[in-house]
């Protein structure tokens, strides 16, 4: 019997590099430390932190979730410690578990994004800097920056100049051309772009007649969101040469190959945490596994490898 | 914060069976584990992705040795999830997330303790009940529910073979007291010995406006009142800020994780 080789699951997202591709994703992870109990989060690729705004903010009323079919509406608010309490309690506790941790930032208004940017700026292991321009449920929470490639350009181009971090954008789902909207944030100076945020959805009660989020309108993960995900992030990857970072339903090893076949140099696992706290390390074991299988030594001699008919 | 850190585990059940409108059912999990009444864990097992989310279930009762555990819940079924759970066979796995947030405090003080519990309510009071017990401490039980049918068999009372200890409660008289837990617990204030200290602490759990009665009847006359809350949850370990309720925080007023700040809360702390 000869040991099978194991494979090299490193992988890259522009100048930040990961011991594998898998990422937890922003909203769905808290901030890193509440997993620690479950396993040792500096086994992930990266931590991304929930999303972090200049004050501590309060969030939207209850009546925040609805489970949907194979998946979940929710409409959170971006309840936050703000950006201080990150820098000073949570980054240090980060640092101490030995995780590459990236950083999630939104603002109600552009010179808001900048002070988060510069402040976290200041931690010296903080790998990147994720710009929310897509939460669904907030106003101001960077929809409206995000929803058209005019609007991200302007908000990228001035987090870019206020950080000299890796910056990547998060994008929209909820846009007509995904890809104009992915070049719109290389163009402006994105180190990568990931993507989807949530879908905008609703649920409502037929027999009281109310909407079941207290915001209305929520933003939908989940299985539920997979294929649209997996379309877009093939389409983001034919559209820019940055990184593009894949993100929407992936709850097992098989989903996340999925997303690394299509062109994802890495990707993102959300909703699946909510299910099974061992979800993200779970999928790291998969691939790794599945490398074996395959005779695979390398992600990048499957990343980006999908056949198509022609 | 949380009492205990909380652990991913495989089960599989031991067994899973109604009783009335209840289901009983005891599953084997690789450890004991330890918990606080009031605890619960997040429970999942049938196939597939529909329903998506574990379903948080009090814990019951624990039990096992180091490497050979057992863990027991009752729940009602209420909807999909639970319909699949009241499915499930011996011998089927079940994930479990557990033990999660923060349950009931008693310290050992010399107190008499009111235990009120409203529909699937119980299962989150009965533990502190067995813990009462093992404490000798003194406690009464209040029992609510709809109508005599709905209430949970005599046997699964902690103690409640005690005269007087146990009060049932129905909306339509077919059993014990007729009327609601906290119109009990009102009359029960009135008989309290009123020349002694006072020295009554509640713990509660049950539909929303049950809680709210019974902290509108108590806390003006200062007993002390611990409240289970429920709320939707999708992951119950506190990264989702979905199930938050909001809490008193000084003047202010700020949403607290039902999951990981509760589920048991001061009552006085409560916007009702």
């Amino acid at each position: 019997m000869t040991q099978p080789v194991m494979p090299d699951l490193a992988a890259r997202v522009g100048s930040v590099l990961l011991k594998n591709p898998v990422m937890s994703a922003s909203g769905t992870f808290g901030y890193g430390l509440e997993f620690t109990p479950f396993y040792d989060i500096s086994r992930l690729g990266a931590v991304i932190v929930k999303g972090l705004s200049l004050l501590p903010t309060p969030g939207n009323a209850p009546g925040r979730i609805v489970e949907t079919p194979a998946g979940m509406l929710n409409a959170i608010g971006l309840q936050n410690i703000g950006v201080e309490r990150f820098v000073n309690e949570v980054a240090p506790r980060l640092d101490d578990a030995g995780a590459v941790y990236v950083a999630n930032i939104y603002g109600r208004t552009i010179e808001e994004y900048e002070a988060v940017a510069r402040r976290l700026s200041e931690i010296p292991a903080l790998a990147a800097i994720e710009l929310n321009a897509s939460c669904p449920n907030v106003k101001e929470g960077g929809i409206a920056f995000g929803s058209s490639p005019e609007g991200l350009s302007g908000l990228t181009r001035r987090v870019r100049d206020a950080t000299g971090k890796p910056l990547w954008v998060k994008l929209s789902p909820n846009v007509s051309d995904i890809g104009a909207i992915a070049r719109a944030a290389e163009e402006a100076g994105a180190d990568a772009v990931t993507l989807i945020n949530t879908i905008v959805g609703m649920a409502v009660d037929p027999r009281t007649r109310r909407p079941k989020l207290s915001n209305v309108t929520g933003g939908l993960s989940g299985p539920a969101v997979k294929p649209v995900a997996l379309r877009m992030v093939w389409e983001a990857c034919k559209a820019v040469k940055i990184p593009v970072v894949g993100i929407g339903g992936i709850q097992s090893a098989s989903d996340a190959l999925e997303f690394l076949l299509v062109g994802a140099a890495a990707v993102q696992v959300g909703t699946a945490n909510f299910r099974n706290p061992n979800a993200c390390v779970e999928i790291v074991d998969g691939i790794r596994d599945f490398f074996v299988r395959e005779k695979i030594f390398r992600l990048d001699d499957y990343r980006g490898k999908l056949l198509l008919r022609g | 914060m949380p009492q205990g850190s909380p652990r991913f585990v495989h089960g599989k059940i031991l067994h899973n069976a109604g009783s009335g409108i209840f289901y009983r059912m005891e599953v084997a999990i690789p450890d004991r584990i330890d918990f606080v009444p009031g605890q619960f864990a997040m429970v999942s097992g049938w196939p597939g992705n529909d329903p998506l989310l574990p379903r948080p279930l009090a814990i019951f009762r624990s039990g096992g040795t180091r490497g050979k555990g057992t863990v027991e819940f009752v729940y009602k079924v209420v909807g999909r999830g639970t319909a699949l759970l009241s499915g499930l066979h011996a011998g089927d796995p079940l994930a479990l997330t557990l033990p999660l947030g923060h349950g009931f405090e008693f310290p050992g003080e010399d107190r008499s303790w009111w235990l009120a519990g409203g529909g699937v309510g119980f299962s989150s009071v009965f533990p502190a009940a067995a813990a009462l017990e093992g404490q000798r401490a003194d406690f009464e039980i209040f029992l609510g529910a709809r109508t005599r049918d709905q209430l949970p068999p005599g046997e699964w009372i902690p103690g409640g073979a005690v005269p007087g200890r146990v009060h049932l409660c129905t909306d339509d008289g077919t059993a014990g007291f007729f009327g609601t837990v906290a119109a009990a617990l009102g009359e029960r204030i009135d008989r309290r010995n009123s020349a002694g200290p006072n020295r009554v602490g509640i713990l509660a759990c049950g539909p929303r406006e049950m809680l709210k009665a019974i902290a509108e009847l108590a806390l003006p006359l200062d007993i002390r009142v611990q409240v289970s809350l429920e709320s939707s949850m999708a992951c119950g370990f506190g990264v989702c800020w979905g199930c938050v309720t909001a809490i008193r925080d000084g003047e202010k007023s700020g949403y607290r994780r039902v999951c990981r700040e509760g589920p048991v809360f001061d009552a006085r702390e409560v916007v009702w």
